[in-house]
């Protein structure tokens, strides 16, 4: 290669070169249509686009600039199978080529039926559509709001239904184009009107059409107007088959205009109807109320208790009795116990009086004790006289007198007992013979019986 | 709350609650003469209410200083 290089051979710096394959890329390039899948996806501050296209083998660097992006109805997102429209250029800084894109379009179905998916979507994500959010639309309202075109045919079929319905309605309506670039703004505005104006509802109505003729009511901004609207909303979008997002933000979905007229108000007639069921329901109510207190009444007035009321009183008057005879039967019982209580009492006290006993025991002792003594006393001196009476007398009989008188007085030798009769000793037997002046030992040599003959005078 | 100063909604709600009270079987008869009274000033009331509205049509616009403004609308003569 290096050998080749001659002097008619040009060089070009790096800049020409990538200058010189800019030109010919946008020159044979300049008008290209590519179709594939979107990867890489990046939207650099929500202004232009950059992403990759791609197939099975290949990609190309695709770049959207926001003039031009700004016109798409529908997200392009990750994935999505789209057809480019644009020309080839090159970023010559980098000596990088890639597709500018001047229009997308989704492969497979309609832009506009994408971006309404994709809002629906996103919509219901957001939670636009929830339940909760629903308000109640009033079956009366003293102020109907319109926002519709005044020159089409919808606003005089609603007319129509609420004048059968109700002929003294009150409508406010607020002229919109229902289609066109504008309309959805015009839309919105009318919305801020007639709340600031103040109605009771407000219904959006516009006739049937394409998906296009409908789209100012698929849009994200009416979408987040009605969901802030602070008063209720029907949506009365197209026909009975045609979906927009506002049928699905609204409070409620007509299928028809029509349908509307009906929704937004009560059928006067029906609520008179209505009325007038309640009051005879409330009538019949208190008649048969009245009607069963009276057959209450009756049956009650016809109760023995009323007729016969003693009857009842026998009835309470057994179990009275028994209850009186087992209160009595009780109180007996107390009265029983209580006796021998005391009576155990009586005699723990009884026993206490023993003390009392044991001195007047003592205080008798004491004055037997008295007694005694002088009864001893009283003895004692009895029995002086008596001894000096015996002393006397002994003294007359004393023995030692007789023995004075010269007697003498013999005993047994061994014993003090004088003898009387020779038969109470023996012989050799030793005896003793006491006499005035002493004692004689003798000894019984012989026993001589003879009856001694005295006089009376020795006896004493 | 007086009566005369509730809507027909308000009226018409109340009116068939106490139609309801009336239906229980242990309600006194003071009590259901009492309700009883009270609903046909309500049921008179939303009768009232239904013939109140002003039957009219008007369109609403913005007056050139930008005020709101409703004028009457005759759509059989439009047309």
């Amino acid at each position: 290669m290096k050998d080749s290089i001659t002097l008619k051979s040009k060089i070009y710096t790096v800049s020409e070169l990538n200058l010189e394959i800019r030109k010919s890329l946008e020159k044979d390039y300049s008008l290209i249509w590519v179709e594939g899948e979107v990867s890489n996806f990046y939207f650099h501050d929500k202004k232009h686009m950059y992403f990759d296209l791609k197939d099975e083998r290949s990609k190309i660097k695709v770049v959207m600039f926001q003039s031009n992006n700004k016109n798409l109805v529908f997200d392009i997102e990750e994935g999505l199978h789209i057809l480019i429209n644009g020309y080839i250029s090159v970023f010559e800084k980098r000596g990088e080529y890639q597709v500018i894109a001047l229009d997308a379009r989704p492969v497979g179905k309609g832009s506009l039926i994408l971006a309404f998916e994709q809002l629906k979507e996103k919509l219901e994500k957001k939670g636009y559509f929830d339940k909760i959010y629903k308000k109640d639309i009033p079956i009366l309202p003293a102020k109907i709001g319109v926002a519709t075109s005044i020159g089409g045919a919808v606003i005089r079929d609603i007319i129509q239904v609420l004048k059968h319905r109700f002929e003294n309605f009150h409508l406010i309506i607020r002229d919109v184009n229902v289609q066109g670039s504008t309309s959805s703004d015009e839309i919105c505005e009318a919305i801020d009107d007639l709340c600031q104006y103040g109605v009771d509802v407000i219904i959006l109505a516009r006739g049937g059409g394409s998906l296009e003729d409908l789209w100012a009511f698929n849009t994200e901004k009416l979408a987040k107007k009605i969901f802030d609207c602070p008063i209720p909303l029907i949506s009365a979008i197209g026909h009975e088959t045609d979906y927009t997002i506002s049928d699905f933000v609204s409070d409620i979905r007509a299928a028809t205009p029509s349908v509307a007229g009906q929704l937004v108000i009560l059928s006067k007639m029906e609520a008179v109807g209505k009325i007038k069921g309640l009051n005879k329901r409330m009538a019949h109510l208190i008649d048969s109320k009245i009607a069963i207190l009276k057959k209450e009444t009756n049956f009650i007035i016809r109760k023995r208790i009323f007729i016969k009321p003693e009857t009842l009183l026998n009835r309470f008057n057994q179990p009275v009795s028994e209850f009186h005879d087992k209160l009595i039967g009780n109180m007996k019982e107390i009265i029983r116990m209580r006796q021998e209580k005391i009576s155990t009492c009586r005699q723990l006290m009884d026993k206490k009086n023993i003390f009392k006993k044991i001195y007047m025991y003592k205080m008798t002792t004491r004055n037997i004790d008295a007694r005694m003594i002088s009864a001893v006393k009283n003895y004692l001196n009895l029995s002086k006289g008596k001894l000096r009476l015996i002393l006397e007398n002994l003294k007359e009989k004393n023995p030692v007198a007789v023995i004075d008188r010269g007697f003498a007085i013999i005993y047994k030798a061994e014993e003090d007992k004088s003898i009387r009769s020779i038969n109470e000793v023996n012989i050799d037997q030793k005896i003793r013979i006491i006499l005035r002046d002493g004692i004689l030992n003798a000894k019984i040599f012989d026993k001589i019986y003879q009856k001694l003959e005295l006089g009376s005078n020795n006896e004493n | 709350m007086k009566i005369d100063k509730m809507s027909f909604e308000e009226s018409i709600k109340k009116l068939e609650e106490i139609v309801k009270e009336l239906e229980d079987e242990n309600i006194s008869l003071e009590e259901s003469m009492e309700k009883f009274e009270l609903g046909i000033k309500l049921s008179s009331n939303c009768l009232k209410k239904l013939n109140e509205a002003e039957g009219k049509i008007e369109e609403l616009t913005r007056s050139e200083d930008g005020k709101l403004v409703t004028k009457e609308l005759d759509l059989d003569k439009d047309s």
